[in-house]
């Protein structure tokens, strides 16, 4: 008996240093694919960082419109967080290289399916960055207007369109993802409405101003209409 | 040449003619430049002349029809030969600024194809244009060699005011020359300065943004030009459309900042200013109009400035500029003043931002509406109970704030990130 319990054992320890000797060249790819990656990785975000920094980036950056975004980067740089955001992309295509050279359908499938989901990553990123880009220019230029036309409100109008423009980019750029279905078409829905119903009520509210200006204006050119306006500017 | 603007017949006209000694450009507001009107001014300013002239008169006054040919004696040679074309109207959106620099360039393409010797070009409103103002624009150019002659107006303290606070002080500064109203609209030039115009105005060379208006005086003065002043006496003056002074700003001050970037070669190396000769004598002002300028409203708008554009002012002004102008916001209305330093330094300031491309440059020309408005308040303030001669040596005072600057403003338009106050 004890010879069949050794003989068992035997077979299961072949067994499995079989398995595990089959799963060595997948592993030693992994780590290989890794290595290489991170190597390239660190080469490619050290070239970027230098032409970013050549360029002046973290500066272009505030100046573009995005001071925000100086915030939340690593030791408030841009450009740190652009170069290991890249880095880190780079090391992760290398982990799913890696991945794939194992030899079973689950890995394969795995990696098959993210990178059919690429494209609609990367039309999400365009449809984010290029929202906020248009949301900043708006929410200046009616920030601007709204100065120029004496409207106390100005900043709730500005915040309004800002926030208005940039719902609207994540908006798309979830439903691209195939991200939250219903909940975000619900949440788009009602964020939307409240912030179309607040910028109604301050432009209702800035009107007011604007339009008891205006008649002032009116009323005083009509009942002084032979008296010339005082100030002239060419 | 912008001769696409003249309608086939008067190009043919033109044609005819051959040569003239003069090229009359009538461009005030359409109603106002009809075709007689312009012949009678021309003609009366030409009978002042000493010796009889062709001349051809450009209107704008938009009706597109064939031209009228005033009859041309045979073998008279004592009496003044006019002839006329006319523009069509402006083109839908086109602005007013926008309009006039058209104008200017079709009338600089037609006194270029006639080979004339001197050009004459009224903007202002033709029911205040007297027949003298011809005379006095054209006679400088003729009889005494001038090359340019700019306008001089008889004008109330609050009148002129861009003009006063940033246009004559800047181009002063720049380019070496004192003159009342650099952007005219009324000018007199020769012939000479009229082809170097022409050549520089080319479709080629010029930027798709360049305004006419604002490279005449700077090319003058750049080029070594003879120029001087005229009095032309008072000038009506547009009313002002308060809620469209942004666009007003944007449009004069884009045109003034783009020919400064286009001649920063030539004015970086000039230092000081110097006075020009001023002809004719000056029209003693009508009483001082009563009405009280609005500074409270003006105030409004810098404090609301000051409170809402920080942000954006903070991309164009250096922090020392900013910590002053959110100071000034805090001063009750009877203490504000906006120090000549400050203002002359935001004016530098937003040139270099608009010439970096900071932000976009409408919005940078927009957002210094509220700071012109407190400097608005600021003089009007300090200018209440002063008198016509107290005015001008404020201004002369700013002025050299401007030119004191100087150093500044090419300091940072040099190494705009190193040196950074």
């Amino acid at each position: 008996m004890w010879d069949q319990v050794g003989q068992a054992l035997r077979l299961s320890m072949t067994k499995m240093l079989s398995q595990l000797a089959s799963l060595l060249p997948g592993i030693v790819a992994l780590l290989t694919a890794l290595v290489i990656s991170v190597a390239f990785a660190w080469a490619l975000a050290a070239i970027l960082r230098r032409s970013l920094k050549r360029f002046d980036f973290d500066r272009r950056v505030a100046h573009w419109g995005f001071p925000a975004m100086a915030e939340w980067s690593p030791a408030s740089s841009p450009t740190l967080l652009l170069t290991r955001a890249i880095a880190w992309i780079i090391v992760f295509m290398g982990f799913l290289i890696g991945i794939s050279a194992f030899d079973g359908a689950l890995p394969s499938q795995f990696v098959i399916r993210l990178f059919a989901y690429l494209p609609d990553l990367m039309t999400a990123i365009v449809v984010f960055v290029a929202g906020s880009i248009v949301a900043r220019f708006l929410a200046r230029s009616v920030l601007i207007g709204a100065v120029n036309m004496n409207l106390q409100y100005a900043r709730l109008l500005s915040v309004g369109v800002k926030w208005l423009v940039t719902v609207l980019a994540v908006t798309i750029a979830l439903e691209r993802l195939g991200i939250g279905g219903g909940i975000i078409r619900l949440a788009f829905g009602i964020l939307f409405g409240g912030i179309v119903l607040a910028l109604a009520l301050a432009v209702g509210l800035g009107s007011k101003e604007l339009v008891s200006r205006s008649l002032e204006r009116e009323t005083s050119k009509a009942s002084g209409s032979n008296v010339k306006e005082p100030v002239g500017h060419l | 040449m912008e001769l696409d603007a003249i309608p086939q017949p008067e190009l043919e006209q033109i044609e005819r003619i051959g040569g003239a000694d003069l090229v009359i450009g009538i461009l005030g507001d359409a109603r106002s430049a009809d075709e007689g009107t312009a012949l009678t001014l021309t003609r009366e300013a030409l009978a002042e002349l000493s010796k009889p002239l062709r001349a051809m008169v450009v209107c704008n006054n938009g009706t597109h029809s064939p031209a009228a040919v005033a009859p041309e004696v045979p073998g008279d040679k004592q009496s003044p030969a006019i002839f006329s074309c006319s523009l069509p109207p402006p083109a839908p959106g086109e602005t007013p600024q926008h309009g006039i620099s058209n104008a200017y360039r079709t009338v600089f393409a037609v006194g270029g194809k006639l080979g004339v010797r001197a050009c004459c070009l009224i903007a202002s409103r033709s029911q205040t244009a007297a027949p003298g103002w011809i005379h006095r624009l054209i006679q400088p150019v003729l009889d005494l060699g001038f090359d340019l002659v700019a306008p001089c107006y008889t004008r109330q303290k609050m009148e002129g005011l861009l003009n006063r606070s940033v246009l004559a002080p800047l181009h002063g500064a720049l380019y070496g020359q004192r003159l009342q109203n650099p952007m005219g609209p009324d000018f007199g030039l020769s012939g000479k300065l009229l082809q170097r115009i022409l050549v520089q105005d080319s479709p080629r060379r010029r930027g798709a943004e360049r305004s006419l208006l604002a490279s005449i005086a700077s090319a003058a003065a750049c080029d070594g030009f003879q120029v001087c002043e005229s009095q032309l006496g008072v000038r009506q003056q547009s009313p002002t459309d308060w809620d469209n002074l942004s666009s007003l700003l944007a449009e004069i001050l884009g045109a003034a900042f783009l020919e400064m970037e286009g001649r920063a070669a030539h004015w970086q190396s000039i230092r000081g200013s110097q006075t020009l000769p001023r002809l004719g004598q000056p029209e003693v002002p009508s009483p001082e109009n009563p009405t009280p300028v609005d500074v409270k409203g003006m105030l409004q708008s810098f404090r609301l400035g000051a409170q809402n554009l920080q942000d954006v002012w903070g991309l164009i002004l250096p922090p020392t500029s900013l910590l002053e102008l959110r100071r000034l916001s805090r001063l009750t209305d009877d203490q504000f003043r906006l120090p000549d330093q400050l203002w002359v330094r935001i004016i530098y300031d937003f040139a270099l931002a608009h010439r970096l491309q900071t932000i976009s440059r409408d919005h940078l020309l927009r957002s210094l509406t509220p700071l012109y408005l407190g400097w608005i308040a600021s003089y009007a303030l300090e200018m209440q109970a002063a008198g016509l001669t107290e005015v001008d040596s404020r201004i002369g005072l700013l002025s050299k704030a401007y030119e004191d600057n100087k150093s500044y403003l090419v300091s940072r338009w040099r190494w705009p990130d190193r040196f950074n106050p």
